[in-house]
């Protein structure tokens, strides 16, 4: 390595894990922490800790100069961002090399390039990667917008050019009612954005989230490991991801991993990303098409680690040092099935509002083919100030009916108290039939609500253990001491966006 | 309910032996064959038994707190910081509108009326950090 001192400009579980990682390769490694993290467990994970300010991401992990000035006090030689923070952020990766420390990801530029959603899609268009068909209409006239998607053909998605957050958004599905709905949208673009130009895409219903991890070194090569299916999602967010997609046949496969190579190439990419897609239709008919670039590694790497068996932050760090991919695409095979569970301080009946507080208790499965990435101790606290993952549970198993077994066995066994948490959510997911047979989509969550979020009735040994808790004395328990039950109804109205 | 001497516990009449393992593990069931786990926070007996999770209220029937009729007050569930105020004293609102906008952990959360009624009295400002359970709002 051309670095022997690496500071992690994160928190959580992926900074322990990026910890583990530099002890294996002999790297030191530097923690960096605000002050509502002193005691957490990524900070005891590394070699050494700095501080770097108070609570707020903003004067903390967020804070690039911060974090540079405690990796120049630490004689920090790389930095490795993890996932979120600024982990794709162009300018903290341009500071890093300025700073003359090595950014454990891409170059700044191809951050940059694939942050920019036009361009990026101009690029994957150039390059003979599928986009969703659409179209900003040269004839932006109510009349031409109408033309445009009866063009396209319906339903369509017509939406503000400047825009996002799903303001000035429509769902047309039909001639109809086009009209209406395209000034409806119109109106809000201009209230919102000040710009009415609209934008015309055809709308992939009930679409899967698939995505293709790839990775590239400094002498031009390209691998991709493999999909990973992220379609059980939450407020847009994954919370269930698995390699191989059950959607995926060997042909759509094979077009789908050659595509994000393709991508790949074209950004100029370096180190570990991924390429995302929205999956259409089934069989060998389906239908992929680019979404965006993950300039980074992702939460639900561990998926990849488990079907590959290749340790992706080892090879950031080989990369990063300016050396070759340590496998040929020939070399690297998916081997069984890997499915991964976000286990989050979460509400599930609250419209998945998040949780703060202590941990009460909390304990970690363990067993064969089980994986826990986690950042909290039984006993800490879960802060206001930051995302609530709290864990993550993966099962690697010989088939997907396996794996789905023992990820379920181990959420179990994971006993997390004093915080509410998704776990109960996250195994009536896994209980499925429509989860279980791999018939999922992006809405699967909103479309079973109903089912997913009812818990049931207490049991009586939920009473009986009750009455002899510790600590808590020996006290009768009344039959009817169940808390407010979750009105599943109600939660739904919640989660309105 | 009962407990009985032999660590028996006697719930809806049908005995559900427990042994307790320590460290908040027990055994309950009729052979004492289910794992559980219970932790205690103030009056809620928190227990995991399965992969569910029971919030159990230990207070007697009578003792648990009721919100007064006519009026109630409305609190952040968590600690955060307040964003926006979308109604003043005076205003009249009805049962779902939104009063306070309130963000924490890098979401908005609306906080709105659960009741038709006059605001009578805001209690927190944009940018405060409020903890749960303090009023931000109340309305009669």
């Amino acid at each position: 390595m051309t670095f022997r001192r690496v500071l992690i400009a994160n928190r959580g579980e992926i900074a322990v894990r990026i910890a583990r990682a530099c002890r294996e390769v002999d790297l030191e490694s530097i923690a960096v922490y605000s002050d509502a993290d002193e005691n957490a467990p990524h900070v005891r994970a590394a070699d050494r800790a700095v501080r770097i300010g108070p609570a707020p991401s903003i004067q903390s992990y967020l804070s690039i100069d911060a974090i540079l000035e405690a990796a120049k006090t630490t004689g920090a030689e790389a930095i490795h961002p993890g996932y979120g923070f600024l982990s794709e952020n162009a300018a903290f990766a341009a500071a890093c090399e300025k700073a003359g420390l090595t950014f454990v990801g891409p170059p700044p530029g191809v951050i940059a390039r694939m942050g920019l959603k036009v361009a990026a899609r101009e690029l994957m268009v150039a390059a003979g990667v599928p986009v969703v068909p659409g179209v900003t209409a040269s004839d932006q006239s109510d009349a031409g917008i109408e033309s445009a998607a009866a063009h396209l053909g319906f339903p369509v998605l017509v939406k503000a050019s400047a825009g996002g957050g799903g303001k000035g958004m429509r769902a047309v599905r039909d001639r109809e009612s086009a009209r209406d709905l395209i000034a409806a949208a119109r109106r809000e673009a201009i209230a919102a954005f000040g710009d009415g130009t609209l934008y015309v895409e055809r709308l992939i219903e009930k679409p899967r989230h698939v995505e293709v991890q790839i990775f590239g070194d400094t002498y031009g090569n390209i691998v991709h490991l493999f999909e990973r299916e992220c379609s059980i999602q939450r407020r847009h967010q994954k919370i269930l991801e698995e390699s191989p997609s059950p959607a995926l046949t060997p042909s759509v496969r094979s077009a789908i991993t050659q595509s994000a190579v393709a991508a790949a190439r074209a950004a100029g990419y370096v180190n570990a990303g991924t390429i995302e897609f929205l999956l259409e239709g089934s069989g060998d008919a389906a239908r992929f098409y680019f979404l965006e670039v993950n300039t980074r590694l992702q939460v639900e790497h561990p998926v990849t680690e488990g079907v590959t068996g290749i340790d992706l932050v080892r090879a950031q760090f080989i990369v990063a040092a300016g050396g070759r991919l340590p496998w040929t695409q020939g070399e690297v095979s998916q081997r069984g099935h890997a499915i991964e569970c976000r286990v989050y301080a979460e509400d599930p009946a609250g419209g998945f509002l998040p949780q703060a507080g202590t941990l009460l208790l909390y304990r970690e499965p363990a067993g064969p083919g089980i994986r826990i990435d986690s950042g909290v101790v039984e006993g800490g606290t879960v802060s206001v100030h930051y995302d609530p993952l709290l864990a993550k549970v993966t099962a690697v198993a010989e088939s997907r009916q396996a794996a789905i077994a023992r990820v379920l066995a181990a959420l179990r066994r994971f006993p997390v108290l004093g915080i509410r948490t998704n776990i109960p959510f996250l195994i009536r997911l896994l209980e499925h039939p429509d989860v279980r047979s791999g018939h999922i989509h992006t809405r699967f969550i909103e479309d079973h609500a109903i089912d997913l979020l009812n818990a049931g009735d207490p049991p009586i040994e939920a009473f009986a253990a009750a009455a002899v808790a510790p600590h808590g004395g020996a006290v009768p328990v009344t039959a009817d001491a169940r808390t407010a039950p979750p009105d599943p109804w109600s939660a739904i109205q919640r989660w309105g966006r | 309910m009962a407990i009985l001497e032999d660590g028996r516990v006697v719930v809806d009449e049908v005995a559900v032996v427990t042994r307790s393992i320590g460290d908040g593990e027990v055994r309950v069931g009729a052979d004492a064959s289910t794992v559980a786990w219970v932790a205690a926070s103030g009056d809620i007996r928190w227990v995991f038994v399965n992969g569910n999770v029971y919030e159990l209220d230990v207070r007697p029937p009578g003792g648990r707190r009721r919100a007064t009729a006519g009026h109630s007050s409305l609190a952040a569930p968590m600690p955060a910081t307040v964003i926006r105020i979308e109604v003043s004293p005076g205003a009249r609102v009805s049962r779902g509108d939104t009063l306070v906008i309130l963000e924490a952990m890098k979401m908005e959360l609306p906080i709105r009326a659960d009741s038709d009624g006059t605001v009578t009295r805001v209690a927190c400002k944009a940018g405060d950090l409020v903890q749960p359970g303090v009023a931000l709002v109340e309305i009669e």
